[in-house]
């Protein structure tokens, strides 16, 4: 494990680079000297206090938030300072899953879902219903086609946003809050969607969650924000460390958990 | 006294910063409508939004308006026993005047303030950024269409305000107050002239239209992504698009050389 979180990279190429990034909003400082790297078909969980730029660093991948200074690259191109019609090709190998979904109020689960496609695809109508139903039957939601958003609940809303995000089968998935204000079934539901999605077609996912066990049982990284810089690791290094930053921000049971889980993982 | 110079500079400034953004943004939704795909679809349902849900009102209220010349025009005229000019006096101030500048009040509060509020909410829930992340230009997808939208209903419920307006007075004056119904619709006729009075209306309305799709859809997609936000931006949209609207209708007014 490393502070300024290269581990995993070392083993694995890295999907997403973030080298010396500095964002202030107003006179709060975000980060202040950001390094982190998210390996290629691997599941990075970020962690870390209320407050501490998560979701900003996932905007920040997907070109929605500038830096102050500092360089994100997402395989291998440098995304800062591109135009936005750049930033467009570039986010056609991005999936992102909003917290609140993001669905488009005005249109049908269906369209939302259909959307990517029908707006960057080549496909046929027909073609784009089987990819559409493949997606919204792969997140467990077959019969909500002809539905609203606003008459889905959080859970449901949630999966059709995953099958958005999943649809157009972007290289990169960035999940913001996956699990916040989902019940146990929803949340085990949509972990192992995550973790099917990783392993079956080798998508490089981000995660930001507060959910410790599910973050910890999904993770094969995990990086911890503290104050405008990173610690990062997988869950076991997390266990093993004693690190203050780390043993405070897990807390007795997070660390008890974290033991356990990968002692069970690694078939102790 | 510093202080109070220092706030007016930095008010002027942000007033010309805001000027020059709004213009920024109003470029590239006209940039966006000259790419493809057209939007079609989009169009036709800001069309429907703005337009057809907007008729009832429109008819209403010109209906009403037409009432009340009808009736205050036929008295102050009979005054001078000139009220046979009813149908002259009702048409030139419905179609120069009235028409769009009430059509332009009353468009802003109904679709100029929905059509902020919907773009505005549309970001505070990050829809906006979720077409972005999908590569679709929000500008594109979102703002042009109900930009046009407006645009393009606007002459359009004009020319059915004045309508109704007409129909308003003609009830009051011919129907209700036995004015001659050929003196109404004659005087009607030969004092409104194509290219002065009608020509005027549209081209009034056009721009009154031009500036609410404008403030409207740039104070939705600039609010703060917040309920605060969104709400300042929808007051903001109607009060500031009223003022243009009747600060607009003077300076027309005044270069047309009436």
């Amino acid at each position: 494990m490393s502070a300024e979180g290269l581990s995993l990279s070392d083993q694995h190429s890295s999907h997403v680079e973030i080298e010396g990034v500095a964002l202030r909003f107003g006179d709060r400082p975000v980060f202040s000297d950001l390094h982190c790297s998210f390996p290629r078909g691997k599941i990075t969980v970020i962690m870390g206090p209320s407050g501490t730029g998560k979701s900003t660093l996932l905007r920040m991948i997907g070109g929605l938030q500038k830096p102050d200074q500092g360089c994100v690259r997402v395989a291998g191109q440098e995304i800062v300072g591109l135009s936005e019609l750049e930033l467009g090709r570039m986010r056609k190998q991005l999936g992102m899953l909003f917290q609140n979904g993001a669905l488009l109020d005005s249109m049908s689960i269906f369209e939302n879902v259909a959307l990517p496609l029908r707006e960057h695809g080549r496909q046929g109508e027909d073609e784009i219903r089987l990819h559409v139903r493949a997606g919204l039957e792969a997140v467990g939601l077959p019969d909500v086609d002809d539905l609203l958003p606003g008459e889905l609940s959080g859970g449901m809303l949630r999966r059709a946003a995953l099958a958005r995000a999943i649809v157009s089968e972007p290289a990169v998935v960035l999940c913001d809050e996956p699990f916040s204000g989902l019940d146990p079934p929803n949340v085990s539901r949509i972990e192992s969607l995550l973790r099917d999605l990783n392993r079956n077609l080798g998508l490089t996912l981000i995660v930001t969650s507060h959910h410790m066990a599910s973050s910890l049982r999904m993770a094969d990284q995990v990086l911890l924000l503290q104050e405008g810089h990173s610690i990062s690791g997988s869950p076991q290094e997390l266990a093993e460390s004693r690190d203050s930053a780390i043993v405070d921000f897990m807390g007795e049971d997070g660390a008890e958990y974290l033991s356990h889980h990968v002692s069970v993982k690694e078939g102790h | 006294m510093k202080g109070v110079l220092s706030r007016l500079g930095a008010w002027v400034t942000g007033g010309v910063v805001g000027l020059g953004q709004t213009v920024n943004f109003g470029a590239s939704v006209l940039r966006s409508a000259f790419v493809s795909p057209l939007r079609g679809r989009q169009i036709v349902a800001a069309i429907y939004d703005s337009g057809v849900l907007s008729l009832a009102l429109l008819c209403a209220s010109g209906a009403t308006v037409g009432f009340v010349l009808g009736l205050q025009l036929y008295y102050t005229l009979s005054r001078f026993g000139a009220e046979s000019s009813l149908g002259t006096a009702v048409g030139l101030a419905l179609i120069r005047e009235l028409g769009p500048v009430l059509t332009g009040l009353l468009v802003t509060g109904r679709a100029g303030s929905a059509t902020c509020a919907e773009i505005g909410s549309m970001k505070a829930t990050d829809q906006l950024d979720g077409l972005r992340m999908m590569a679709i230009d929000p500008i594109h997808f979102v703002v042009m269409p109900r930009a046009l939208g407006i645009i393009i209903v606007m002459p359009l419920l004009s020319a059915l305000f004045v309508i109704f307006g007409i129909g308003g007075a003609y009830l009051i004056g011919v129907e209700l107050l036995g004015l001659d119904g050929g003196s109404y619709i004659s005087g009607l006729e030969s004092a409104v002239a194509f290219r002065e009075d009608v020509l005027q209306s549209i081209v009034k309305s056009l721009i009154f239209g031009v500036l609410l799709a404008l403030i409207s859809t740039y104070r939705g997609y600039a609010c703060a992504p917040n309920a605060v936000g969104v709400s300042r931006a929808t007051t903001s949209t109607v009060v500031t698009t009223s003022v243009c609207i009747l600060l607009a209708d003077f300076v027309l007014t005044s270069l047309w050389g009436v």
